[in-house]
């Protein structure tokens, strides 16, 4: 029998029990199309996450900080467990220790306060040297109104833009030449904390970032460093951030090793590369694993299937004792079984593969239409806000990824029954009633 | 002439449950080509167990079974598929799949034997008209009486030009009318396209229209009579 016959043939009777078809075919629909919107929305939550994170980092640079990393970093200063500290003027050492090194800088942050008129809103309080943070986010630190100037005065305030404008609505919360309440709590004695409070003179406001990571954020007040250091009252900073010649994974390597060196392995030093990759594994287990979850119900629905072909083999029994008593093999039998299931598990993938992609889509939107905004008040790392959208990503691989699975599940689960069908005797098959 | 058919002590004995059941004990049998044996017996007394085997639908237990010179019993699921194709069926009720036309299950056989669709289209017309049934072709089975379901089937069974036709009670689940006129098709493909045929029945008088009749009674063959 022509292969093309046996599919019209199979094709007939699947198409004379449509709705039991119909049903088969929707548990394939479902499996798939879970299948193709959790992948499709993870890959598209970490393409722009990455996206973001480029914007919001510098290849090119390294973060110096102490204790645990970048991770630990993030959550607040560390390191007070080993008694070293990180000094501001560590900056200098750090700067000889390699030609690959272009500059580094200090930066200190606290969670604080800024104050306009009589509005306050919480926010992350930056210190930075104006002209070296510039030259190293040249794309990102950059101003929308007013000017960054290179030797600012200790009054000198560089607000961005959320915190200029956090409504998006034109109604500003403050803008260029405004003097600003600037405040923090220091709770070095947590027995008598102390709010110490200065104003400052808004210079300019940043254009908007929108991404996140280690670098300029749209949330976030900078003030001058020596500035930082008499109100924080500390020489200590956060963070050391050096850049370097190039992104090349050598100078990175090299210059990492030295500065760990330097320090007598005190310090961590992180790459943007290295935080990168390290989300791009995270996010390849996540993607197994929301696979996985929706995998099982694509094996369901090949119980489904199973359940429905052994149904179908008792029904048409005396249909195959027919067929073999016409002349027909059995591995024919077998292929007619098979290409039943290939009908059903093409048209659930391809039914399933739309619909998934339609629902990974209306999620996306949903997540627009709820603001899943990504920012507040980050308490420290002047990882900043940014309106976060997701663009679901139907990849290559995840379409045919999709479209096999549906089939060969469809395929795998028909095969007992398909050979059941094809070792029936034929005299036994046509007396059965 | 040569025998398309030769059964020598042909035995078949089948397992019901435990019980060996002998239901056929020795049969010998020659059918040449252009020959129409009618197989006439009771219930139980074989013949359809003869034809099951004749149509190379079961093995022999023991002895020998030559179609067109081949023993069957040397053949594998395979070469028995092949051989099936090589001979036509007409069972006692009809056994036409009810989703197909007329014409699409008489293409049916044809379809299995790799014919083009265009050309077996054609044949499957011819094979209705030859049959009477023309006019009918784009019914379905239910759509059809018992007489003209039978002509489909034997439409069908005279697909892939067989070497021989083997009816299992052709008029048995037909009215006795229509009865007649599907034997007179039977004898006019025998006599004048030279069809061999060879048909099982219970009926002494359905017997004595086929050229030679064979009689069976528990598993073997207890008379033969030329017409």
């Amino acid at each position: 029998m022509k292969p093309r016959d046996v599919f019209s043939y199979s094709f007939s009777a699947i198409k004379l029990r449509k709705l039991r078809a119909g049903l088969t075919t929707l548990g394939v629909v479902i499996g798939i199309a879970a299948i193709v919107a959790l992948l499709s929305i993870t890959q598209g939550l970490q393409d722009s996450i990455t996206r973001q994170l480029q914007t919001g980092f510098a290849t090119d640079t390294l973060i110096v900080s102490t204790g645990g990393g970048f991770g630990a970093g993030i959550g607040g200063r560390t390191g007070a467990d080993s008694g070293f500290r990180l000094l501001i003027n560590y900056t200098q050492m750090i700067n000889g220790l390699s030609p690959n090194i272009t500059t580094s800088i200090a930066i200190i942050q606290r969670a604080g306060f800024i104050k306009s008129g009589n509005m306050t809103r919480v926010t992350t309080i930056v210190g930075v040297d104006f002209a070296e943070y510039s030259d190293i986010y040249s794309s990102t630190f950059v101003n929308e109104t007013g000017n960054i100037p290179l030797i600012p005065t200790n009054e000198t305030v560089v607000v961005g833009k959320r915190i200029s404008d956090p409504w998006k609505n034109g109604t500003l919360f403050c803008s260029v030449d405004d003097d600003v309440e600037i405040k923090w709590t220091n709770a070095t004695n947590p027995f008598q904390p102390l709010n110490e409070t200065y104003t400052g003179h808004v210079a300019a406001v940043l254009k908007e970032i929108g991404g996140f990571g280690v670098g300029p954020s749209d949330s976030t007040v900078y003030i001058p460093i020596s500035k930082a250091e008499s109100f924080f009252g500390t020489d200590e900073c956060d963070m050391i951030i050096v850049k370097l010649k190039n992104d090349d994974k050598a100078t990175i390597d090299s210059v990492s090793e030295a500065i760990k060196e330097a320090f007598s392995k005190q310090v961590s030093v992180t790459s943007a590369t290295a935080v990168l990759n390290i989300l791009s594994s995270v996010f390849s287990v996540i993607e197994l694993f929301l696979g996985g979850i929706a995998a099982i119900s694509l094996l369901v629905a090949g119980i489904g299937i199973m359940n429905i072909m052994i149904v179908s083999l008792m029904e048409r029994t005396r249909e195959i004792g027919i067929l073999k008593a016409l002349g027909m093999k059995s591995q024919t039998v077998l292929l007619v079984f098979l290409s039943e299931s290939v009908i059903i598990g093409l048209m659930g993938a391809a039914i399933g593969i739309a619909s998934g992609w339609v629902l990974a889509n209306v999620v996306a939107i949903v997540f627009r239409g709820g603001g899943m905004f990504m920012g507040g008040n980050q308490a420290a790392a002047g990882a900043g806000a940014g309106g976060m959208t997701i663009t679901p990503v139907l990849t290559p691989t995840v379409f045919l990824g999709a479209l096999v699975f549906g089939i060969g599940v469809s395929v795998i689960f028909a095969l007992y029954p398909a050979w059941r069908a094809s070792k029936l005797k034929p005299v036994e098959a046509l007396r059965y009633e | 002439m040569t025998a398309i058919v030769e059964a020598v002590n042909l035995k078949k004995t089948y397992m019901l449950g435990k019980v060996p059941v002998e239901a056929l004990r020795g049969v010998n049998l020659k059918v040449e080509s252009g020959d129409f044996l009618a197989v006439l017996g009771p219930s139980g007394s074989g013949k359809s167990t003869l034809l099951n085997l004749i149509g190379a639908l079961d093995k022999p237990t023991e002895g020998k079974l030559l179609i067109e010179g081949v023993d069957v019993s040397t053949l594998n699921d395979n070469q028995l598929a092949d051989l099936r194709r090589r001979i036509g069926f007409v069972f006692q009720f009809f056994n036409l799949i009810p989703r197909f036309t007329a014409r699409e299950n008489v293409e049916l056989s044809m379809s299995i034997a790799d014919i083009g669709r265009a050309e077996r289209r054609k044949q499957a017309e011819d094979l209705l008209e030859t049959v009477g049934l023309k006019e009918r072709m784009n019914h379905k089975p239910a759509e059809l009486s018992g007489g003209e379901q039978q002509r489909v089937a034997i439409a069908r069974a005279l697909a892939n030009t067989p070497r021989f036709l083997l009816m299992d009670e052709p008029t048995g689940n037909i009215d006795s009318k229509t009865a007649n006129e599907i034997m007179g098709l039977i004898k006019r493909l025998n006599e004048e396209k030279g069809v061999t045929i060879i048909m099982v029945t219970h009926d002494q008088r359905l017997a004595t229209q086929a050229k030679r009749t064979v009689q069976m009674f528990d598993g073997v063959i207890t008379m033969e009579i030329v017409n």
